[in-house]
This record gives structure tokens, C-alpha cells and sequence, in this order.
């Protein structure tokens, strides 16, 4: 460790001490740790039993020699008891083959207690603790090799081959590491690194405590210490306490010092002295100590595609490890890679230590959620790229997951190797995502990182065509989702000319594209996450293109809504971002309330910037705790992703009011008047509670007074206060259609402000001509007389046109206040009768009515949308509302249900 | 038997912009070969398209089937001056062999069923089981003959011979059970055949058979064959339902209200919106609530579909623009006019569609010209004016006419207060005392239990 800090670079060291200063408490903890951690490799749950096991094996050997028969009593003991522990993994992977080296342990334990007990001087003299043992041993032993008495015959008739085993295998662990035992190790530990994530191994690390520490007390025997206190420490599974290490470290911190020193000079010492002085290393085990192999190869060695991959295997098994030197790992791979160059061992050698190299730089990064170092990226993002050369000039070579270690072919073609290639730009593309997060959106920087994004796709591109010709289903499944996340949010001006027509169909844009890679994922991928990212990105680039209704009818049919509340956090973020697309894409297209419901459920709560992952939201009663704060800053979407949040504000707001207006002046004396937006009433009740309002500023101000002009009729106060310059500049000039937009919404305002004028003041007329009212809001004839048309008919105006005339004739239905309020009675009493059939039809109505509040508060902050909606519609109904916006869109869903899967069905088979 | 994927409708010419609006080229996928015949004699009279073209395209469709003397008529009317080919005399020869084999094979069985002892046990027995059991015990029939059955009716089938094929599949379907591997072909087959010889009361009880069977469930394993099989049986069902007497009211309960239906419709053949509609229209009972469920579905489509008659449906009732439906109106009598289906209710649906716009009208109107009118609905002003009388005489308008201004005035339909009043409180008294009773008796229910209860314990 400290080699690291005095070798890594003024910005590192930096960011060491940063660590130091955030971490206080652990500071000694963890140096002491980084001691032991070297240490540390993560190993099957066979390795760790097998270990227990002859660790145990090689006590009793020692107590054999010192015939201290107590203690080696006490270790059978522990023997038996472990060897219980490792039955279950001996069962599985070895089926049931009890391990050689066990059974030679029992051979000769039962042969020296022969020996020792028909040495009936040597038993006299013997005190009584160890006659004790011997007899209680005896007797033991006896019993419990009767179970294997089949596998005993059967070594003693043979011996010779577990003798020559043996041999070998204390040469083996002489070596601290040897080939054959290597071999053993490191598969198992491989996969494990490439499947669980760093935090995981790290459990296993923990788990497997025990082990090590024995490990970390040979490892002292090696340094002269006193070996009988290594002995009595080594006790398997016995911890050492922690304190007492830590006292230990701290006291001999300089000791240590120096035995780094010395350690780092040993580096330098050839091999062969280090096995010269092997006889005090017996008890030297397993795990593999890249540290302490400063030369890869000796001069004689001889360097071959097995020796390299072992060596490799040596090194990567360090990885995941807390100590291990990330740094000094890189560059031993590094090196590797020269002499594998060196020695022409063939491009899928190189493959094999470039991917690993690629895996190495990956993990440098200390945690798991700050970015890279910018020069580490840069190296990294060459290394893959260097990588996929090669690949791709290998055409008989294949690369996956599913090649097993043993499988491997490195020396004929067709070449064989194991590595999951995808997994690679999968981390390039999560570093990439964290690199730019990490900088100001707003500074040159960002813009500086930005441009790596070209990089990047162009890294996936190949990779992609690479995947096509050589890839498997679920692996191309992953390569195009990661397309398809890197496209999805992009405009293409031609594709979005394409959707209005200008450009034939037959034109190659982003969104044949995108068809073409969603297509292939509904199809072929059976994960369904990777399915229903891809619908949600589909949608989300169509409806950013203004593919309206395809966008519309692929949101109904995938029916998300029921199950996106169970998929993950980033899932749910993209249905939000896929939802408040959605909604622009229909306010673009003038289907306000579409917009408008759509934008309902983000934007009521108020954390729109929340559930769209784009900030944080400052909270009011208490603050986060600093891992909650890690966590949901790790989810942000980065600055070029975000969805403008005034713009999408602005949109909800104006659309609420185009729908909210007309229906207040239509209801105003209703009794049952219900809220169509909450957010927008609070908006307008936070300026009429003002004294006094000055001219509008903000956008919120503007769209508000714009109300208030609707409200009274005035529709050309209205539309100037929503299109002009200040909003052009804040909202509209957003929109990539701004001119068509901005003369739809005049268009809106002017038929939504003649039926509030309409609703409001239809009772002061006897008759209005058509020809006025086209007049006073400059709508053409023929658009009045439709909307006059569909009021009748939906009876929202009591009246009917004279067509010779062209005149509204108002029918005098206006009630009294009397008449109107006996109207309200006879609509409750109606209410009552039905409250009371309910109450009779089903008898948990109330059980059904009391759930309602509280429980709002209680859901997440992410996605729980449709959730909410399902509540309000049943609280409504249960009010005896009648159908309103949600309730109609629910079954306007449920209608087409069946339709969806059907498509669906339909889109698969093409 | 059933899946003739037809996609042979290559390069004909058109001889009329009608053509645009022709379906045939849309509903051929979804028909089975024999059935595609009547819609092309069809248009062959209607001359859309080029003759020749057609012919030929008949010859293709002919290619597959063994109507054999058809094809070569047709290659004659082709191409006079060459001799038959020899292809197709090798084909008939064979043909003929066939038949000929199939016959010996299957007379044993139809001897049997000869037997008027037998018919008469085959109609009154309702059970195959019954039947197969009584057929083997006395009449040595085996199980095994079954598929002669339907093999020789499907020969039939396929050289043309519908009437035969109707007997034989009828005997088939008795005599199998529903999961035999030929059920649901025969089922097709036997519509098939009820269409082709146009009896349209077995065809109708075929369908309604053949819909029970696929809507179970039972046929089909996939949600995708399911869709698939709808869709068939939607454009299979137009032949019925447009020649049957009850048809009309039968499409719009199938196609608009059964959710499956209208789904399949939506995501697989659009198309089928026009015969919807134009049911929906001509149809005079219950017409206002189909109305607006259809207009919501030719909403949700216009993207996707739109003709003519969705077109004046969406015109009339969504943007209440008169003159555009007025103008669609002209436009869909053309499009009727060349529809196999439709062709016969051209009438009916013009006269509808006029009273459509004319109820509409006065639904939102007071006062009306009639010169207006009689252009909106295009008539000439004495006829309209004649036509507003006759409405009025038959008390299906409540209006006067002011022939002195040329006027139509309606009758107030303002409905006072009181009214609302006296409607909204009708039926709560009753409400209530209904409500009193059930409360009576779930009480007494509630006691009498008790008191058994207690007796009983």
C-alpha cells in the first residue's frame, strides 16, 4: 500500500488522502488490513474446506512429530468436524470422491497410534494427559474409520500413488503456488470475479476470514517469527482477535516498514534462492501472491501459452481483493502482455491478457460509484478498441461467457477463449455515464467529456457488428440495448422530417433503425428486463420524432403500466422519461388532454426533477443520509439526457389550463366541482391570494395570468401572454417545431376561450349570431359552427342554432336558485339511494372505504404513478363521481388489453 | 383446408380510380381460394380492373385446386387460339383417378349411412359417442373409415363439388370428437361450403359453431394462431352476415361488442371498419349507442385506416361538419356501389346515412331552409321537402314547415326544471322500497338461520 502512495501521481495521492480524512476511524483498521489483504484470494467453497482441512492435517503431523497426543487429539477432533463441513462440497463437485490426501491423514494417524500403543514403554512413560488422548484417540479413530474402510483398503493396497502425490504436493506448496495446485484454484475463483460484483467478492472475502488469517500466520513463519506462537494462532477457524493484530501492527508499524522494504527487495531476488530456503515454508499455502512475483518468468523458465495463462490466472485471482495493489496489477498484465508479444504467443493469447488488462483498469477505480481517472479512461477506451481490432481480425476465434476456462483454446484455430466481451462496453458505457456526471453540466469540461460520447458509439458500433457475426442471441439482445440506450434520445432531424412526410419512407433515419434493434430484442430476448427497456426507449424515440400514434398504441399495448412498479429504479426512471415525452409529443400534436394526462402523474407531486432522475430534490423534514444521497445520485441521468423541467412544466400547465378554464366556467355553480389539476389550481390560488399582482415574470406567472384573460373571454390578452418573447426564449423555442407549435396553441386558446366565453355568459344572451362570435375570436365560420355544434350535442350549452339567421337561440333553461337547488337535493338524494344499494350489495364496502388515506404517503418516490391513479379513480367512483379523465383513460387502457398482447404476438412473428 | 394464403394478386391494371378504395386486394389473405371466386366474378362485372388480368389471376387461384375443366374454360377464354394444355388434361386425368379410388374406398361407409334406419339415428342422437357405438355394433363401421370421410369430402371440396362436400363433412362432424385433428377443418369446410351454395341459415349456425369452438380455446395454442383464426373468421363471417336477414344486427354484436373481435379488427385488418360501419348504419335498432362506440374505434384507427364511410362517420360525428359528409356521402355510394359485400345494401345505407345528417341537424338546429337542406342532403328542394313531410307524417319529427319563408322549425325540445325535477326523483321512492324489502328479507333469511341454527344445536 504504501508503495502506492509514495508511486502514484500528485492527483492520486490527492484523492488517497481525501479517503483518509473521510474515513478517519478506519484509517489503522485498514492499514493493518492492506497487510493481510495481499493475501486474500477469493476461492471456492471447495478451496476454503480443503485448505481447513490440511491445515489441519499438517497440525497433526506436527503434534505426530512432538507425540504430543493431547493436542492431537483435540485436532482429530477438529478434523472430523470439519471434514462434516467439507462432505457437502466434497459430494457435489467431486461426487463424493472422498479427497486422497484424507484418507493418507487417517492411514498414518492409525498406523503412528499402532506404533505408539504397542510401544509399551513409551506408553508408561508417557504423562497422563497424553495417555489419556492416545487411548480415548484410539478408540475414536477406531469407530470412525470403520466409514471408510473401503477407501482405506483400497490406499493401503496402493500407497505409492499417494505418496508421489504427496511429494509433489509439498513441493507445491513450497513453491506458494505451484502449477497443479493453481489449476485447482483459480477457475472457480475466475468465474466468481466475473459474475458477482466487487461488493460481493468482498463478502466472500470476509467469509472466508478464517482461512486467510491462517494464511497471514504461515505467511509469519515465513518471516522467522516465533512459530510456536504461529502454531496456537493458526487454529482453524479460530480469529485471531482483532485487537490483538492491531496492536500487533501498530506496534511494529515500523517493522513493518521495513519488511515492506524487504519484501520489495525480495521481489527483486531471482526464484531460486526463495525455494532454497523452502524448508521453513511447509506450512506455506494456497493462495496466490502477485505481490511477490516481481519477475514474471525466470531465465530458464520456459515461456509457453500454458505458463502465460497460468501466470495470468495468478494474477487476476488478486483482483476484487481489498489490498491488492490495483496499480501494480495493471501493470503486471501489462507486462505479461509484452512477453506474451515477445515470445509471438498468438493474437488469442493477446486477446485473452487484453481483456483481462481491460478488467484490471475497470476495477483501479476505488469505488464503486466515483468516476475514473480521465487518463485511465483514455487508456481504457484505447485498450477496447485495440481489443475489437483484434477481434475482429479473428474471425476464427470465439469469445463468451459461456466458454469455459477449461474449454479454452489459445494454441489452434478455431481459436477459443472465455471472456464476456459485452460485459466490457457495458462498463465503458457505465464509466462513461459516471465520467460525465461527474464534471459541471454547465462547464467547458462537460462539453470537453461530451465528446468521448463519439468515441464511445463508435466503440459499441463495432462491437455490434462484431456481435452479429459471431455473437450469441442473449449477448447481441445486450449489445443492441446498449445501441439503442445511446440513440434513443437523440433527434435526428431526418427521422423527424421522415414522420412529417418530406423524406420517403424508404429513407435510412434513427428510427428504422430503432425499429430494427427493438425488433430484434421483442423477438429474441427472454429477459424481460432488457425487453421492457427496449419498448420504453422505442416509444420514447418515436415520440420525441412525432410518431404520434404509433408511439401511443406500442405505450398501450405494452402495458407497462400494471408491472413497471416491480422492475428497477432505472426501468422506472426511463417509463418516466418515456411518459413525459409522450406527453410533449401530444401536446406537439395538439392532443392536449393525451398531454395532459400524461404529464398528470409526474408533474402533480411536484418532483417532476425527482422522478426523472435529474436532480435532487432538497428534503424538508429530514436529511439524507449520506449512503441514500450516494445511492440516488449514482441514478441521475446525465446533463445531456435531461428533459427540460420548465419546458415540461410549462406544457402541463398550459395544457391544464386549456382543459381546467373551460370546465370551471362550465361548472361554476356546480356543487360537485372537481379538480381536473391540483398543481394548477394551487398556482392560480397562490396568485389570488397575492395583494397585489404585478406584471408575470416567471413563466408560471405568465401562464397563470393567461388563465385568469381566459377566464373572462379575453382571448387575445391570453395568447399574447403565452406566445411572446420572454416565453418563446424559456419554452417554446425549445420545441423543435416551435412555429407549428406556437400556432396550435393560438388555435387552442382561441376555440378553448369562445367555449369559456360560451359557458360564462351564455345566460345574458337571447341569441348570438355565429358571424359575431367568429368575428370576436377570428375563427373561421366553419370551425364555430362545429364547436357550437358538438356543445349542443354533448348538451353542454342549453340551445340550438337558427340556421337561416346563423344564430345561437339560448333555450331559457337557466334554473332559479330555487329550482337549482332542488336539482342539488334531488342529485344527492339520488347519490344517498345508491350509497345505500351499495352498502346492501356488499357488505366490505366500508372495510373498502376506510383504506384510503395515509397510504399515499407511504409509496416510493419512484414510479409508483400508476399506482396512484388506480387509487383516485376508485376514490372517486366511491365519492360517486362520475367518469372523468382517469377513469376513461383506464378503460380506454382496458379496452385495447387484449389487443396488446395480441400485438405483440404479431410483432414477434414478423 | 382453410389457409390459402393468397397473395397472387400481382400486377393487375386498374381501369377506374374506384380501385383505391377496392378491398379485395386486403380480405384475399384471409379467405380460402374457393371463397376469393365470387369476389372475382364480382369485379370482372363491375370492370375495375383489366379483364385479362383478372382471368389470369383466376387461372392462379385455379392452380391449386382441382377444378380442372374450370381452369381450362378460363385458359380458353385466355388464350383462344392455343389447344388446352396438356399439363392441365394430364391433371384432370389424374383428378378423375382419384376421385375415382376415393369413391371405392368411401362407398362402403356411404352405404352404411344410406341406411334411412341410420339417418334417422343420426339425427336423433346427439352424442357422438352414442352414434359411433351404434354404428359399430350394427352396422360394422370403424373409426378408422372416418378419415376416408373426410378425405373424400375434402376431394369433393377441392374440385368444386360444394353441395356433396356440405353432406359429407355434416356426417364427418357427427361422427368425431372436438378434439379429433380434423374438427376445426371440417368446421371451416363446412362453412366454406354453406357460403359457396349460399346457404346462408346453415351458414349462419356453421359460424356460430366454428366461433363457440374457437373462442373456447380448445383449438388453438397459441394467443398469436388465436388472432389468427379470429381474423379469418371475421372475413369469412361477411359473407353470412351480409346475406343473412338477421346478419346486420349480428356483425355489429360480434365484431363491435365482443372485445377479442374488435381487438383482432384493430390490430390485424383495419379494413373490416367499413363493413362495420356500414352495418352500424343501416342498421335502424339500437343504432345511437353503436354509433358512438364506433366512432371511438374509427377515432383510435383514423391513423391507420380511414375510407369514405369511416370518413363520413368521423365528419359527421366528430367534427359535426356537414358539408364534408355530405361530400363523403357521394364518395361512399361509389365505394358501395363496388363492394361485393356491400353492394346490396348501397340503397339502404344512402337513405339512412341521409337521415343521419338530417337528425343530427335537427338535434342541433331550430330553424333549417329547406334549399339548405336539399343541398346537405342531396336532393332536389321539392323532394326534400316531400321527404320532410313524410318524416313528419310517420311522427318521427316533432316540426312544422313554414312553407312561406321555406323553413323547417322544430318543436322546442327544452326540457324545464321541473321536469328534471320530477325525472331524477321518478324512480327513487321505488328505489327506496325495494331497498326496504331486501333489507326484510336478508333480516329474515338472518333469523330463520338463527333460529335453525339453534334448533340444530
Amino acid at each position: 500500500m504504501t508503495s502506492r502512495f509514495f508511486m502514484s501521481d500528485s492527483g492520486s495521492s490527492e484523492s488517497e488522502s481525501e479517503e483518509e480524512i473521510r474515513e478517519p476511524t478506519n484509517f489503522l483498521a485498514r492499514f493493518s488490513d492492506d497487510e493481510e489483504d495481499t493475501k486474500r484470494v477469493v476461492r471456492s467453497a471447495k478451496e476454503k474446506r480443503y485448505e481447513e482441512l490440511q491445515n489441519i492435517i499438517k497440525n497433526i503431523k506436527n503434534y505426530k512429530k512432538n507425540k504430543d497426543l493431547a493436542s492431537l487429539h483435540s485436532s482429530f477432533e477438529d478434523l472430523c468436524r470439519a471434514y462434516i463441513k467439507a462432505a457437502v462440497v466434497i459430494e457435489k463437485e467431486d461426487g463424493g470422491k472422498i479427497p486422497r490426501f484424507y484418507i493418507r491423514c487417517l492411514v498414518e494417524l492409525e498406523d503412528y497410534l499402532n506404533m505408539i500403543w504397542d510401544d509399551k514403554e513409551g506408553r508408561k512413560k508417557m504423562n497422563k494427559n497424553n495417555a489419556k488422548g492416545l487411548a480415548t484417540m484410539r478408540q475414536k479413530l477406531r469407530k470412525y474409520v470403520k466409514d471408510f474402510e473401503n477407501e482405506l483398503t483400497a490406499f493401503r493396497e496402493n500407497p505409492d500413488v499417494g505418496d508421489s502425490d504427496e511429494e509433489e504436493e509439498d513441493l507445491a506448496e513450497q513453491d506458494g503456488g505451484s502449477d497443479a495446485e493453481d489449476d485447482m484454484l483459480t477457475p472457480a475463483a475466475f468465474k466468481k470475479e466475473t459474475s458477482v460484483a466487487s461488493g460481493d467478492s468482498r463478502i466472500a472475502v470476509d467469509r472466508m476470514a478464517a482461512g486467510d488469517d491462517a494464511d497471514d500466520e504461515d505467511e509469519y513463519s515465513d518471516w522467522g517469527s516465533d512459530s510456536d506462537e504461529s502454531s496456537s494462532d493458526s487454529d482453524p477457524g479460530g480469529l485471531v482477535p482483532l485487537r490483538e493484530k492491531f496492536l500487533k501492527k501498530t506496534v511494529t508499524r515500523e517493522e513493518d516498514e521495513t519488511k515492506k522494504k524487504h519484501r520489495s527487495e525480495r521481489k527483486k531476488e531471482p526464484k531460486a534462492p526463495k525455494e532454497a530456503d523452502g524448508g521453513w515454508e511447509t506450512v506455506k499455502k494456497g493462495s496466490v501472491i502477485p505481490t511477490e512475483k516481481p519477475k514474471m518468468f525466470g531465465k530458464d523458465d520456459e515461456i509457453s501459452i500454458k505458463s502465460v495463462t497460468n501466470k495470468l490466472n495468478e494474477i487476476i485471482a488478486a483482483r476484487g481483493k481489498k489490498g491488492t495493489d490495483r496499480k501494480e496489477q495493471i501493470e503486471l498484465v501489462h507486462e505479461l502482455m509484452g512477453i506474451a508479444r515477445e515470445n509471438n504467443l498468438g493474437n488469442a493469447m493477446y486477446i485473452k491478457i487484453q481483456y483481462h488488462l481491460i478488467m484490471s483498469i475497470y476495477d483501479y477505480a476505488p469505488s464503486g460509484s466515483d468516476a475514473m481517472k480521465p487518463e485511465l479512461w483514455e487508456k481504457v477506451l484505447k485498450k477496447i478498441e485495440e481489443l475489437l481490432e483484434m477481434l475482429l481480425d479473428m474471425p476464427d476465434l470465439s469469445i463468451g461467457s459461456n466458454i469455459t476456462e477449461e474449454d479454452e483454446n489459445l494454441e489452434t484455430s478455431p481459436y477459443r477463449v472465455h471472456g464476456d466481451v459485452v460485459t466490457i462496453i457495458d462498463r465503458m458505457d457505465v464509466e462513461f455515464c459516471k465520467l460525465v456526471k461527474a464534471c459541471d453540466a454547465h462547464s467547458n469540461e462537460f462539453i470537453v467529456k461530451l465528446r468521448d460520447e463519439v468515441k464511445v458509439c463508435k466503440i459499441i458500433d463495432t462491437m455490434l457488428d462484431y456481435q452479429e457475426k459471431h455473437g450469441l442471441v442473449p449477448d447481441v439482445c445486450r449489445i443492441y440495448l446498449r445501441k439503442i440506450e445511446h440513440v434513443y434520445y437523440k433527434y435526428d432531424k431526418k427521422a423527424a422530417d421522415q414522420a412529417r412526410g418530406k423524406i420517403p419512407e424508404s429513407e435510412e433515419t434513427s428510427l428504422k433503425l430503432m425499429e430494427k434493434l427493438c425488433s430484434y430484442i421483442y423477438v429474441r430476448d427472454n429477459t424481460d428486463r432488457l425487453r421492457t427497456r427496449a419498448v420504453l426507449c422505442h416509444i420514447y424515440h418515436m415520440a420525441l420524432h412525432d410518431r404520434w400514434y404509433q408511439a401511443r398504441d406500442l405505450m398501450l399495448m405494452a402495458h407497462l403500466q400494471d408491472t413497471i412498479q416491480h422492475s428497477d429504479l432505472p426501468t422506472q426512471i426511463l417509463y418516466n422519461r418515456t411518459l413525459v415525452q409522450l406527453g410533449l409529443c401530444g401536446f406537439r400534436h395538439s392532443h392536449i388532454k393525451e398531454a395532459h394526462n400524461a404529464l398528470l402523474d409526474i408533474q402533480s407531486g411536484g418532483r417532476a426533477k425527482e422522478l426523472l432522475a435529474q436532480g435532487l430534490l432538497p428534503l424538508r423534514q429530514n436529511e439524507r443520509t449520506s449512503e441514500q444521497e450516494k445511492q440516488e445520485k449514482e441514478r441521475q441521468i446525465p446533463f445531456h439526457m435531461h428533459i427540460n423541467l420548465e419546458m415540461l412544466e410549462c406544457v402541463y400547465l398550459v395544457s391544464a389550463m386549456l382543459i381546467e378554464i373551460p370546465y370551471m366556467a362550465a361548472h361554476e355553480f356546480d356543487a360537485r366541482r372537481r379538480m381536473i389539476s391540483k398543481s394548477f389550481h394551487h398556482q392560480l390560488k397562490n396568485s389570488e391570494r397575492q395583494s397585489l399582482v404585478g406584471p408575470p415574470e416567471s413563466m408560471r406567472e405568465h401562464v397563470v395570468a393567461a388563465s385568469k384573460a381566459m377566464r373572462n373571454g379575453n382571448w387575445r390578452t391570453a395568447r399574447d401572454l403565452l406566445l411572446n418573447e420572454k416565453m418563446n426564449g424559456k419554452v417554446w423555442d425549445l420545441f423543435h417545431n416551435a412555429d407549428e407549435v406556437r400556432e396550435m396553441l393560438g388555435r387552442k386558446v382561441q376555440e378553448e376561450s369562445l367555449r369559456t366565453y360560451l359557458f360564462t355568459y351564455s345566460h345574458v344572451y337571447d341569441s348570438i349570431s355565429l358571424v359575431t362570435l367568429s368575428e370576436m375570436f377570428e375563427l373561421p365560420h366553419a370551425t364555430v359552427h362545429a364547436i357550437i355544434s358538438k356543445m349542443i350535442i354533448n348538451e353542454e350549452i342549453m340551445g340550438s342554432l337558427d340556421e337561416p339567421t346563423f344564430c345561437l337561440v339560448m333555450h331559457k333553461t337557466e334554473p332559479s336558485q330555487l329550482q337549482s337547488l332542488s336539482l342539488q337535493l334531488a342529485d344527492k338524494l339520488h347519490n344517498l339511494v345508491e350509497n345505500n344499494d351499495r352498502i346492501l350489495d356488499q357488505k366490505p364496502f366500508f372495510q373498502r372505504n376506510m383504506q384510503g388515506g395515509g397510504y399515499r404517503d407511504r409509496q416510493k418516490p419512484w414510479g409508483g404513478n400508476t399506482g396512484r391513479d388506480r387509487r383516485d379513480g376508485q376514490d372517486r367512483q366511491d365519492r360517486g363521481g362520475r367518469g372523468d379523465y382517469m377513469d376513461r383513460r383506464s378503460n380506454h387502457i382496458g379496452e385495447r388489453s387484449d389487443r396488446g398482447r395480441d400485438y405483440m404476438d404479431r410483432r414477434r412473428q414478423d | 383446408m382453410c389457409t390459402s394464403d393468397l397473395r397472387s394478386e400481382h400486377c393487375i391494371r386498374t381501369n377506374s380510380n374506384m380501385a383505391q378504395y377496392d378491398l379485395t386486394n386486403k380480405l384475399t389473405p384471409y379467405l380460402d381460394r374457393h371463397l376469393v371466386f365470387p369476389l372475382m366474378e364480382f369485379l370482372s362485372v363491375r370492370g375495375i380492373y383489366n379483364e385479362t388480368d383478372l382471368q389470369r389471376t383466376k387461372l392462379d387461384l385455379l392452380s391449386n385446386t382441382n377444378m380442372v375443366d374450370f381452369a381450362m374454360d378460363i385458359q380458353a377464354s385466355l388464350y383462344p387460339d392455343q389447344p388446352p394444355s396438356t399439363e392441365l388434361t394430364e391433371k384432370r386425368s389424374r383428378v378423375v383417378a382419384e376421385l375415382k379410388r376415393l369413391q371405392t374406398e368411401s362407398a362402403q361407409i356411404f352405404d352404411i349411412f344410406a341406411d334411412p334406419e341410420v339417418q334417422k339415428q343420426v339425427q336423433s342422437s346427439r352424442d357422438y359417442k352414442t352414434l359411433v357405438n351404434y354404428l359399430q355394433e350394427n352396422h360394422k363401421f370403424k373409426p378408422e373409415m372416418l378419415d376416408v370421410v373426410f378425405k373424400y369430402a375434402k376431394f369433393q371440396y377441392e374440385c368444386g363439388n360444394y353441395s356433396a362436400t356440405a353432406d359429407y363433412m355434416y356426417l364427418f362432424r357427427c361422427l368425431v370428437p372436438p378434439t379429433d385433428k380434423n374438427y376445426l377443418s371440417s368446421l371451416w369446410g363446412k362453412l366454406a361450403t354453406e357460403i359457396l351454395t349460399q346457404d346462408w341459415e346453415n351458414a349462419l349456425d356453421d359460424l356460430n359453431r366454428l366461433k363457440e369452438v374457437l373462442d373456447s380455446g380448445v383449438t388453438t395454442s397459441t394467443p398469436l394462431q388465436a388472432l389468427q383464426q379470429r381474423t379469418w373468421l371475421i372475413h369469412w363471417s361477411l359473407f353470412v352476415f351480409f346475406n343473412h336477414t338477421k346478419g346486420r344486427e349480428l356483425i355489429i354484436e360480434m365484431l363491435l361488442y365482443q372485445t377479442q373481435y374488435l381487438n383482432a379488427i384493430q390490430t390485424m385488418c383495419p379494413h373490416v371498419l367499413r363493413y362495420l360501419a356500414t352495418a352500424v348504419v343501416i342498421n335502424k335498432s339500437s343504432r345511437r349507442q353503436a354509433l358512438r362506440d364506433l366512432v371511438k374505434v374509427i377515432q383510435q384507427e383514423n391513423y391507420n385506416y380511414s375510407d369514405p364511410i369511416t370518413e363520413f362517420l368521423a365528419s359527421l360525428y366528430v367534427d359535426f361538419d356537414f358539408d364534408a359528409a355530405q361530400e363523403k356521402l357521394q364518395l361512399c355510394a361509389d365505394v358501395l356501389k363496388n363492394d361485393f359485400f356491400l353492394v346490396a345494401c348501397m340503397k339502404d345505407f344512402i337513405d339512412n346515412a341521409r337521415l343521419m345528417i338530417f337528425e343530427l341537424f335537427c338535434r342541433i338546429h331550430q330553424c333549417i331552409s329547406i334549399n339548405m337542406l336539399a343541398e346537405k342532403l342531396n336532393m332536389t328542394p321539392p323532394d326534400a321537402e316531400r321527404w320532410i313531410v313524410d318524416l313528419i307524417r310517420q311522427a318521427k319529427l316533432d316540426a312544422k314547415i313554414d312553407s312561406q319563408q321555406g323553413h323547417v322549425v322544430m318543436g322546442t325540445q327544452a326540457i324545464s326544471p321541473y321536469q328534471q325535477l320530477i325525472e331524477k326523483t321518478k324512480n327513487l321512492s321505488f328505489r327506496t322500497q325495494m331497498l326496504a324489502m331486501n333489507i326484510e328479507k336478508k333480516a329474515n333469511t338472518a333469523r330463520s338461520n338463527e333460529v335453525v341454527f339453534k334448533v340444530g344445536g
